[in-house]
């Protein structure tokens, strides 16, 4: 009965070297030989031994605060880390919401980057084709379809993204924080095209601040602190988070 | 057996994203210039009028028995594609890093589709070069359809040499400018605008024969402007390089590329 899960997460730890960033430099080198100072280690555990499965259709929400490990957590799931200890299973194609319109080439027209982004998320070329209509119908951009992305309002960028990415039906959802994109009148559009994908039995992993949002549309609630996980269960982790947060 | 098909199913699934990826870097390279991929043709003709002026007037370069434009042309051509295409394939892992923290996708495909791209203005500059064998006289004979594995490869030695150059570049971003050195270096190294016969030093001359281009422009030469088939040693040498080279890029890559997310 493996099948039956969609994404199975096994006791997950992800460590981050904060002192990678700046790396080897060599004037550092010398600074430091001169002064007599060690290399430090400078090690941050975003994730520590984090385990959940997540079943067929199944609607996973993650809270926490900044610097919770959530974000960390999908891009895991989504395969752009791999984990430092622990095991990561997923059965079923996924489709990472991860801030969209990160393969957008801004000197391309709208139209090109429909193709490029589309390729970059995995659609074939046949499959956008026959989809290429949707999409613009979605995004409402069909007066600027030959107009360079460059020259877009941030606005009309998010929409062509969400409509690009939201084109197919992925078995494994996973989203982070992109319900709130465009105007007011496409964020209802774009809110009720989640909604409606995620009732077609779509298995959604969600991160989102927005406690209402949560408790909305999830079966299931993580709650993250600290790279731990402090609660999972149903909608009653949201009224725990809440009223701790309110304590605080 | 196992191998090609996870290369037929790999292909598959990222074949078209190959193809947009360097359709892209076509329709940014020619955005907005006249010319447009008639640059393609051109360049490659007036660096080589460039040389050839300098060389010949300046420092009386010849090349005895053969015309020194067409010599000139094909080490141009040739060392061309190697140098922009693994300089473009450096950085490529780099650039594109706002892509690999948020999608999954095989990292290799940045540098892989760099080499591609600039192959396909390799072979638009076979134009101008032939457009040169027939003007300068030297014509062509039945030997050039010997040239595709010469092609070949530059191509995989290029591609094993760009999947190094790539995850180093990630860790240590001094790379842009060494590198830089070494290109100007290795152009010099190369006999593209002299012969090698006016190295005397026999020590030199066996050092500048290691040089992988060495004998890809050696064995493409032998072909074009002699009109023989290669020796059998340019035959093994230049498969030798090419095998060996991507074995290497593909193992050096394969070892770094999880790290990559934490360094760029």
């Amino acid at each position: 009965m493996e099948q039956s899960y969609m994404v199975e997460v096994d006791s997950v730890s992800m460590r981050f070297n904060l002192g990678i960033d700046k790396g080897f430099s060599l004037k550092q080198w010398f600074v430091d030989v001169g002064k007599g100072k060690k290399k430090t280690k400078n090690e941050f555990w975003a994730l520590t031994d984090v385990s959940f499965k997540v079943k067929k259709g199944e609607v996973i929400g993650f809270i926490g605060s900044n610097g919770a490990g959530k974000s960390t957590m999908l891009k895991i799931v989504a395969g752009v880390m791999k984990p430092t200890k622990g095991e990561v299973k997923s059965y079923g194609n996924i489709c990472p919401m991860i801030e969209l319109g990160a393969g957008f080439d801004t000197q391309l027209t709208a139209r090109e980057n429909i193709y490029l982004n589309g390729a970059i998320m995995g659609y074939s070329k046949p499959f956008i084709d026959s989809k290429f209509q949707e999409i613009v119908d979605f995004s409402e951009l069909h007066d600027f379809l030959d107009v360079p992305v460059q020259n877009f309002s941030s606005g009309m960028v998010a929409r062509l993204a969400f409509s690009v990415a939201t084109v197919v039906d992925p078995e494994i959802l996973i989203v982070d924080e992109i319900l709130s994109v465009g105007d007011m009148a496409f964020q209802a559009k774009s809110e009720q095209k989640m909604l409606s994908m995620i009732n077609g039995g779509t298995t959604v992993l969600f991160v989102s601040h927005s406690i209402e949002q949560i408790k909305k549309m999830c079966d299931t609630v993580v709650w993250l602190d600290h790279g731990h996980i402090k609660m999972i269960g149903g909608k009653e982790v949201c009224d725990e988070y809440v009223s701790t947060m309110v304590g605080n | 057996m196992g191998t090609y098909n996870n290369l037929k199913y790999v292909w598959k699934r990222y074949g078209f994203l190959l193809k947009q990826l360097v359709s892209r870097d076509f329709k940014v390279k020619y955005k907005r210039s006249v010319l447009g991929v008639f640059w393609s043709l051109l360049y490659p003709l007036l660096t080589m009028a460039v040389m050839a002026i300098v060389f010949t007037n300046v420092f009386k370069f010849t090349t005895p028995g053969v015309n020194y434009l067409s010599y000139l042309m094909t080490g141009l051509v040739m060392f061309n594609y190697f140098s922009e295409a693994s300089n473009l394939a450096m950085s490529s892992v780099v650039a594109n890093f706002s892509l690999i923290n948020k999608v999954y996708m095989p990292k290799y495909i940045f540098p892989l589709s760099k080499c591609v791209f600039v192959g396909i203005n390799f072979l638009l500059s076979l134009i101008p070069l032939y457009i040169i064998l027939f003007a300068t006289g030297t014509g062509i004979n039945v030997y050039h359809l010997l040239l595709p594995y010469a092609f070949v490869c530059l191509f995989l030695f290029t591609l094993g040499f760009s999947l190094i150059l790539s995850s180093v570049a990630v860790f240590l971003r001094d790379m842009f400018y060494i590198y830089g050195v070494v290109l100007s270096l290795w152009t010099y190294v190369t006999p593209i605008m002299y012969d090698i016969s006016i190295i005397e030093n026999p020590t030199l001359s066996f050092i500048f024969k290691l040089n992988p281009l060495y004998w890809i422009v050696y064995f493409v030469r032998r072909i074009v402007l002699y009109g023989v088939v290669p020796e059998i040693n340019a035959w093994l040498y230049c498969g030798l390089f090419a095998v060996v080279f991507l074995a290497l890029g593909i193992l050096v890559f394969k070892k770094t590329q999880d790290k990559f997310i934490y360094y760029v």
